[in-house]
């Protein structure tokens, strides 16, 4: 049953949320460095294409799936960078945009997603919990 | 945390590099063969390719002639060691196939240092922005954080509105720019190519890995999507990005729209191709809608960064409804919705224009099928890059399509692929896009053909052993996958580096460009032969410009004979109008075939001496002319 496989140690899955739910906010304040150094664009880049992708979909809910890690991985930078263009096109829309509206609305979306579980996207299909033995079973 | 693999006897003493195969990869679908064998000798055909190719590259750096491009464009100009650590990187790669279903963080490894190998090259040297289009988006970046808004119905000269209609990649990186505290853009978007690579490629395992379970086949195929990945559409620009946000919806769909009771004989174990993989499991209509509901942002994004893609995706999806495992039509709806609501809001202008010329395209299928503008090109490097580039697309389309015949079991299985990538092809039908369409439908034909071009070359494991094949046949099997790397990678070069000489352009232009630019006053025409060298758009929100040679060979022809009197009654009374004529403008007409050998130099002359327009600045770059109508 699915009891007898919990994905992760409760206190490691804590840890990589709360870390996740920081990131946006010590992005942010890595931009008080001055610009193009590396100690500033290097948090920037992976928070933004990282952080509000994995704060989706980690934790994963349920027994995992064959090639889950693998999809969380894969999936996590096209989900955030759609959310990172959705979040500076509404922006420029509303014409409030600046790169501290821009980063705090991900790193505030990033916390708040942090929090709440992951979305049903990588793992196995809750409907299909009867073949999750047969679909891994190719022998 | 799934069960640990066993402390693995990669000897600590080896000083590896390497990492442990990570837990999660230890395959849940059914036991393995563990890592009895001591491996000694053979971890070091692990991580030394790498560190040796690795070692050559950087070494090679100091040598490569880019300020020096002569007619090869960088293919020449690149040193031995460079071409090298290439072949290194591919040996090494094929050694670390063998063991790709234990090990695969080499496979990848190799495929990212290839990928930086490849493309990494003007992001590491250049002191300027390889691409003239990558500047106009550049330009675009720099409009958008000027004003602070978006102005979708504004009109811009040549159709520079479309930017402000589909914003999305650029407003995206408006904000990059602010965070990471650049001047601009140009400071990092050389790196594009990589970094849309690297992100691409987990995304293209993932859907590789749903349809073949054979390891080697997938990180093959992924080696060969980026060999065959020369067309330059993974620049900075909106398609690359685009295109990533297509290739997840793909895998998402693959992965968890399989429709309940649809795939009942594939799942049986006699039936497949031993190297296919199980369908996924099914899902329920609510679990289908929910996963719909957690796409539609990506969805969203898609039609924001791109207007093309919107539409290849549909086409996708269209295609994927024609099986059985993924017909959802529910999905398919959501798509070509939110495409329509796009075209009809922000994007009006362009989509409403772009409605009255198809009917001219229409069905105009030699003219859509025909990439860029009007010559041919000419030079010994363009002329290699274009025969190149279409040797690759018949190597990899006879590999596609011998892998079609030979192994019919796996391309049934893995038909929702073939099907996605077929499915672009027939906007040829619709529209050239420019002269781009060609390269587009490639691209997006691109993930299905490098998978079953793989298929063709990695010998199926474990086969019936009914019809064991002599050892003549089984050495060439065995040596078809290297010889065809290795080919693979020699028309690779070629195609992406033979006209390197039309992308990069020396600082000191794009200062004299950068000068005549910033002295036109509000309202000035910005005159060039072409519109592809870098600060090109540079203003261009300010500033109409008039890339006057771009179009078909006999108007340049005429336009020659007399340029200065050509010009000067085509232009508006009372415009001051600036004539900028560089070198990057030569080497492009002349390549691409715009103007006849001389020409741009006739052309210069010509309008230098003319008393109608005067010499405002010249260098050995080019010089900058101006006019002032009457």
């Amino acid at each position: 049953m699915s009891e007898n496989r919990q994905p992760a140690l409760p206190a490691r899955q804590t840890l990589t949320r709360a870390a996740l739910a920081l990131s946006g906010w010590v992005t942010l304040a890595a931009t008080a460095l001055p610009g193009n150094t590396p100690a500033r664009w290097v948090p920037v880049l992976l928070f933004v294409c990282f952080g509000p992708g994995l704060a989706l979909l980690i934790p994963q809910p349920g027994p995992l799936g064959p090639g889950a890690r693998l999809e969380t991985a894969a999936l996590a930078a096209p989900l955030g960078l759609s959310l990172a263009v959705i979040a500076a096109t509404t922006l420029f829309l509303a014409e409030s945009f600046s790169g501290t509206a821009f980063l705090v609305s991900l790193a505030a979306f990033t916390t708040l997603a942090s929090a709440l579980p992951g979305l049903p996207l990588s793992g196995s299909a809750r409907g299909a919990a009867g073949r999750t033995g047969t679909s891994t079973g190719r022998g | 945390m799934p069960q640990h693999v066993p402390a693995p006897v990669e000897g600590a003493a080896s000083g590896s590099a390497g990492p442990v195969p990570p837990p999660g990869t230890v395959p849940a679908d059914g036991p393995r063969p563990r890592l009895a064998a001591a491996r000694g000798p053979g971890a070091l055909l692990d991580w030394l390719p790498l560190l040796l190719a690795a070692a050559l590259w950087i070494s090679s750096l100091p040598y490569v002639g880019f300020r020096s491009m002569g007619e090869y464009g960088l293919l020449d100009r690149l040193p031995a060691t460079y071409y090298l650590s290439l072949l290194v990187l591919t040996a090494g790669f094929l050694a670390g196939l063998r063991r790709a279903d234990t090990a695969p963080w080499w496979p990848a490894l190799y495929c990212a240092g290839l990928l930086t190998a490849l493309k990494g090259l003007p992001a590491v040297l250049y002191d300027s922005e390889r691409y003239p289009w990558a500047s106009k988006h550049d330009a675009v970046i720099n409009h958008l954080l000027a004003d602070g808004e978006l102005r979708p119905y504004e009109g811009l000269s040549g159709n520079m509105s479309a930017y402000d209609q589909w914003p999305g990649f650029f407003t995206l990186n408006g904000g990059l720019v602010r965070a990471f505290g650049a001047d601009s853009a140009a400071a990092y978007l050389n790196w594009a190519p990589v970094v849309l690579g690297l992100l691409t490629m987990p995304v293209l395992v993932l859907i590789y890995r749903t349809f073949s379970q054979d390891r080697r086949l997938v990180w093959s195929a992924v080696w060969i999507f980026q060999l065959a990945n020369w067309v330059g559409q993974d620049y900075f620009a909106p398609q690359g990005l685009a295109f990533l946000l297509h290739l997840a919806v793909l895998a998402v769909v693959v992965r968890h729209f399989v429709r309940p009771g649809s795939a009942g004989r594939l799942r049986s174990r006699s039936c497949p191709d031993p190297a296919a993989a199980a369908v996924p499991p099914s899902t329920g209509t609510r679990q289908r809608a929910v996963r719909a509901v957690v796409l539609v942002p990506v969805i969203v994004a898609v039609n924001a960064v791109h207007q093309l893609t919107p539409v290849m995706l549909c086409a996708t999806l269209l295609a994927l409804n024609l099986t059985r495992r993924y017909r959802n039509p529910g999905l398919l709806a959501v798509a070509g919705l939110i495409m329509l609501a796009w075209d009809l809001t922000m994007g009006r202008p362009l989509f409403t224009e772009t409605l009255g010329t198809l009917r001219d395209s229409l069905g105009e299928l030699t003219r859509n099928t025909r990439a860029g503008y009007a010559g041919q090109l000419t030079g010994a490097g363009p002329e290699l890059a274009g025969r190149a580039g279409v040797l690759m697309v018949l190597a990899v389309s006879v590999l596609a399509g011998a892998a079609l015949l030979l192994r019919r079991r796996l391309a049934h299985s893995a038909l929702p692929l073939l099907l996605a990538s077929v499915a672009p092809v027939p906007l040829f039908a619709v529209n050239d896009y420019g002269g781009e369409m060609l390269f587009r439908v490639y691209l997006f034909a691109l993930p299905g053909a490098a998978f079953f071009a793989a298929a063709a070359l990695v010998p199926a494991a474990g086969g019936t052993g009914a019809r064991r094949a002599g050892p003549a046949v089984r050495r060439l099997r065995a040596a078809a996958l290297p010889v065809t790397l290795t080919a693979l990678l020699a028309g690779f070069l070629p195609a992406y580096y033979g006209k390197e000489r039309m992308y990069y352009t020396p600082p000191a232009e794009t200062a004299l460009v950068t000068r005549a630019i910033d002295a036109a006053p509000e309202g000035a025409l910005i005159l060039a032969a072409t519109g592809s060298f870098p600060k090109a758009l540079h203003r261009y929100d300010r500033l109409e410009h008039w890339f006057f040679a771009e179009q078909e060979l006999p108007g340049n022809v005429e336009m020659l004979k007399d340029p200065a009197r050509y010009l000067s009654t085509r232009l508006p009374p009372g415009t001051t109008a600036y004539v900028v004529l560089t070198r990057t403008q030569e080497i492009h007409t002349a390549g691409e075939g715009l103007l006849p050998p001389g020409g741009f130099a006739a052309l210069t002359r010509d309008l230098a001496a003319s008393p109608l327009f005067r010499v405002v600045e010249r260098t050995a770059y080019g010089v900058v002319l101006r006019y002032d109508s009457p």
